[in-house]
């Protein structure tokens, strides 16, 4: 039996699945103020009657960390940037602890210049005066040398946690590298006191199975690996959705996904069944991070978005200001004007009519018309924001000619609609789209349902350099020495092998391990007219999806 | 970070050509400059946004080139897409999605002439001429001005722009005695209808940041100022870089980045540059920043140190004196001195040497002078791998008495065999068509 928890943004759903399918399912609502008390009702509920030993695995995805992050609680972070010239690095600062140290390494991951030791001292010995024990250490290029990025951390020996670049990314962007480093240092004492938090309810409650942490790619990590990627549990609740979705339904073709909940809705894109993955990372906060994530979009559209009449022009969202008035809110909501216009007949009919018709008092516009306004101007929010999102996709940059040729164009003519609201709006989105709208069995848990079946994930980047003779695997700390006649297909087999390696490190099960070359170049490099080494990148991937055993059980 | 001006970067490495392993035009040329541009977050900049190249039609190219024997012949896919790249940079302009626009594509594209029967320079197609005769026949655009501010002379682009008044063709570059192709003197003016719109500034070796950015300000600002064009495009080749291995310059990126603020274009197309390492990464960043209005003083080269990169006071003299002179020279052109009778024909004969693809071409060019329009043209051509043919122009804005003219050549040619090919390029009626 595998436990899946998602905590929303105003329901924490819960899911067991078996052999048998899906034998539990719980939605309770979201106690913002303290998530593990809605999570450990959420745990109660759905064990209720079930042995909790004949639980194999848990696996949960939760907002704290972007809670956090949003609402500015976090830990005062150290943060020590070695940039060397390019853009000013102080057009990075971040946190109220920021220090630039002279120094540079370039492009090939050559040491141009060495650490300026003296501004390095003067920055750590400031940090601990402000009694700062948390650190993030970030350097340009790192990912081709972390030399600069190793010595801070070595000079850091008396802190209790140091963020260091270039192990939370193989990826350029030195921007990223700092507010992705940053924040997972920000996040770590909270996140390990809540994740320690997680472990006691469970063991209280008798589960003793492994428990792994949902990431914003669709993967999953064991909890004991998260504690120092904190980060990586941000924004993962869209992913969860979008595993349900494909746990749920078998999709094939091009397609999106709408996760339409109480306060927002979430939009996912697939090609040919497959997912598509943010290229760089997820955006939190109006800083870019290295976090890897399926692409998502999350508008503040939901079922309890708040309808404002203004001026004549009938509005709804992104505020949600309480539940809908049928459930005992104050202010009409979707949900209500869906109640007046009779799609559907959702508890206190009455309360939605009499909240709309205090509307129509104040604006002389019917209440019959303010609904169907209200659901209109949603409909279009989401028509629009979907089309935006093919559009950038099919806009998005190639690097080679045979790319360039070969270009697949996203067509998606299938939409599946997952959520709360999902039953009781697929007429009217299927209306507004003219599509084909298929909402799943489940459809109101399969976040929940996606936690539970999402298979642990992995990405890597190797870059070989023979002319230096190095190799380097950023994050997982691998720079060693190669020989000079080392090439692209030795390098395929070492990131395989790499891979395998920590895989079966972090206790993946060996089924699990599916491998996935996604990108290969191998560039000669030339001095004068003589070849003198090959520049070789290759970056691969454990594919985010669904758990072997899972497929049996849910059929797909 | 937020950029001033909104700009669009269109980047297309091709890291899948190369005319050789070992040539300097290879797959990896544009590697480190994706390099250095990801890793300080350039693209996530508000307001800098990267875009797909489109590909280049058929009719892109023969609104510009004579090719011969066709365009399949003397192009491959990367040069369609590179042009495409070019075209697309200047819809997002045009279009008003951005203020300005970066293509960094490769191959490169000033070499190529009016008439293409291979490659030379490592160019096939004109990608700037491509792309500006693409936006005349699709926006509402008389004035362009073209700054090539590669260190070679731009000949392709002058060839092409030699009869067109409404096209200021500036050039900066490395002497012409001193590196190829060798033509680019001061002396070089344009056609007899468009004189004065081609203008060469040829520089010294050894020509630091200092010189480059006085010839900006003495030549290139004044002239565009006087000629008030709608529209001013950047050839921005980069090898006058103090690194470039081809060249003989000592320009830094600070100082590329300083000429691009200065010139304030609406486009830059990249051109040549083949310092990969050294140069290309550090120098497109400085552009880069530059156009979209950001500081750039914290850009530089690993191994730049200005006390190196000093110009000579000789070299400084000089360069006020080059400057001097063409100035002279482009206020001469607007004198109403010697001028030709309307109606007929003035002639030029060219040989050009295709050193890329070892391919010798006679050319006989001749224009219609005409007082009205840009004047009728017709190029006899021959070379070592095409048996003589033909190319006839229609200008775009062609009076009916060039336009009556230009058919007439057309008649001529088709009802005799003199020529194996006959290509007839009709601005006004939009019709591009090889016989």
């Amino acid at each position: 039996m595998y436990l899946g928890l998602d905590v929303g943004g105003t329901h924490t759903d819960a899911v067991i699945i078996h052999r048998s399918g899906i034998v539990a399912h719980t939605k309770v609502a979201t106690t913002h103020h303290n998530l593990l008390e809605c999570i450990n009702q959420a745990f109660k509920n759905v064990l209720t009657g079930i042995d909790p030993s004949l639980i194999k695995r848990v696996n949960l995805s939760t907002t704290l960390t972007t809670n956090a992050i949003i609402e500015n609680k976090c830990e005062e972070v150290g943060v020590l940037v070695s940039g060397g010239p390019g853009i000013n690095p102080l057009h990075y600062s971040i946190g109220s602890q920021y220090y630039t140290i002279g120094g540079q390494i370039d492009h090939r991951g050559t040491e141009i210049t060495l650490l300026n030791l003296k501004q390095l001292e003067k920055a750590i010995k400031k940090c601990r005066k402000k009694g700062i024990k948390v650190f993030a250490v970030i350097s340009k290029f790192s990912t081709r040398n972390p030399v600069h990025e190793q010595y801070i951390q070595q000079k850091l020996d008396d802190a209790d946690f140091i963020s260091v670049g270039h192990t939370l990314s193989g990826n350029l962007n030195f921007p990223r590298r700092i507010a992705t480093a940053y924040y997972n240092a920000a996040v770590w004492r909270l996140y390990n006191k809540f994740s320690h938090a997680i472990e006691e309810s469970l063991r209280e409650l008798g589960a003793i199975a492994p428990v792994n942490i949902l990431k914003a790619d669709g993967g999953t990590i064991p909890l004991h690996v998260s504690r120092t990627v904190p980060v990586e549990s941000i924004l993962s609740g869209p992913a969860a959705s979008v595993i349900g979705t494909m746990a749920l339904c078998n999709i094939t073709e091009d397609a999106v996904m709408l996760d339409i909940g109480g306060t927002s809705c979430d939009i996912a894109l697939f090609a040919d069944g497959a997912p598509l993955i943010e290229k760089d990372g997820i955006r939190l906060n109006t800083h870019n991070t290295l976090v890897r994530s399926l692409k998502t979009k999350s508008i503040g559209i939901g079922g309890d978005s708040a309808i404002k009449v203004e001026g004549g022009t009938v509005t709804a969202g992104p505020q949600r200001l309480g539940m809908s008035m049928a459930e005992g809110g104050h202010n009409p909501t979707i949900i209500d004007a869906l109640n007046v216009i009779g799609t559907i007949n959702f508890k206190d009919t009455e309360r939605s009519r009499e909240g709309m018709y205090a509307l129509e008092k104040k604006s002389g516009i019917s209440s019959q018309d303010i609904a169907q306004q209200a659901i209109t101007y949603a409909l279009d929010i989401i028509y629009n924001e979907v089309m935006a999102m093919i559009d950038e996709v099919n806009a998005r940059p190639v690097y080679t000619i045979h790319e360039f040729l070969k270009g697949k164009v996203l067509k998606p003519k299938t939409i599946y609609l997952i959520g709360g609201p999902a039953k009781t709006l697929a007429h009217h989105i299927t209306q507004r789209f003219g599509w084909n709208v298929k909402v799943p069995q489940y459809a109101e848990v399969a976040n929940a349902i996606g936690a539970a079946v999402a298979r642990t994930t992995v990405d890597i980047e190797l870059f070989a350099d023979t002319q230096r003779g190095r190799l380097l695997v950023p994050n997982l700390n691998v720079n060693i020495r190669i020989p000079q006649h080392y090439d692209v297909d030795n390098a395929i087999e070492d990131a395989t092998n790499y891979m395998m390696q920590y895989l079966e490190s972090i206790g993946v099960d060996e089924k699990e391990r599916e491998i996935e070359i996604l990108q290969v170049y191998s560039f000669n490099m030339v001095e004068g007219f003589e070849t003198t080494g090959k520049n070789i990148r290759v970056h691969c991937q454990v594919k985010p999806g669904i758990l072997h055993q899972c497929r049996d059980i849910l059929k797909i | 970070m937020k950029a001033k001006s909104t700009l669009g970067i269109v980047f297309f490495p091709a890291f899948d050509w190369a005319i050789h392993p070992l040539h300097p035009e290879r797959e990896e040329r544009l590697l480190y400059t994706l390099d250095q541009l990801n890793e300080e977050g350039v693209f996530d900049i508000e307001g800098i946004m990267q875009y797909k190249p489109d590909i280049a039609s058929h009719d892109d190219i023969m609104r510009t080139h004579f090719c011969f024997p066709d365009v399949a012949k003397v192009t491959t896919e990367s040069h369609l897409i590179s042009a495409g790249g070019t075209i697309k940079a200047a819809t997002l302009v045009m279009d008003k999605i951005v203020n300005k626009s970066f293509a960094l594509v490769r191959p490169p594209g000033h070499h190529a002439m009016k008439v293409v029967h291979g490659a030379r320079g490592f160019c096939n197609i004109n990608i700037e001429a491509v792309m500006v005769e693409y936006i005349r026949e699709h926006y509402n655009v008389k004035k362009i001005a073209i700054v090539d501010t590669d260190c070679h002379h731009g000949d392709g682009t002058q060839d092409i722009y030699w009869h067109d008044r409404d096209v200021m063709y500036i050039s900066m570059h490395q002497d012409g005695r001193t590196l190829y192709p060798g033509t680019g003197a001061i002396h070089e003016l344009g056609g007899p209808n468009a004189l004065g719109t081609t203008i060469n500034i040829p520089l010294p070796p050894n020509t630091s940041d200092e010189g480059f950015l006085m010839a900006m300000e003495r030549v290139v600002v004044p002239i565009l100022k006087d000629f008030k064009p709608d529209l001013i495009i950047n050839s921005a080749g980069q090898d006058n870089h103090y690194s470039d291995p081809i060249t003989n310059m000592n320009f830094s990126a600070l100082g590329y980045a300083k000429l691009t603020e200065m010139l304030n274009a609406d486009i830059a197309v990249l051109e040549g540059g083949y310092s990969i390492q050294g140069a290309l990464p550090y120098v497109n960043l400085g552009i880069t920043l530059a156009m979209a209005g950001l500081d750039y003083l914290y850009v530089h080269e690993p191994d730049y140190s200005q006390k190196d990169l000093t110009q000579d006071k000789e070299i400084t003299k000089y360069i006020k004196r080059v400057c001097d002179q063409v100035m002279k020279r482009y206020e001469e052109c607007k004198k109403p001195s010697f001028k030709l009778m309307p109606g007929n024909y003035d002639v030029r004969k060219k040989e050009i040497y295709y050193d890329t693809d070892n391919i010798r071409e006679m050319q006989l060019e001749s224009i219609m002078v005409c007082e009205e329009c840009r004047g009728v043209l017709k190029i006899e051509t021959t070379s070592t791998v095409n048996p003589l043919s033909l190319g006839i122009e229609i200008p775009l804005d062609a009076c009916d008495r060039c336009q009556k003219e230009g058919y007439r050549l057309l008649d001529n040619a088709l009802s005799g065999d003199r020529y194996k090919y006959v290509q007839l390029i009709d601005r006004r009626n939009k019709k591009y068509v090889l016989y």
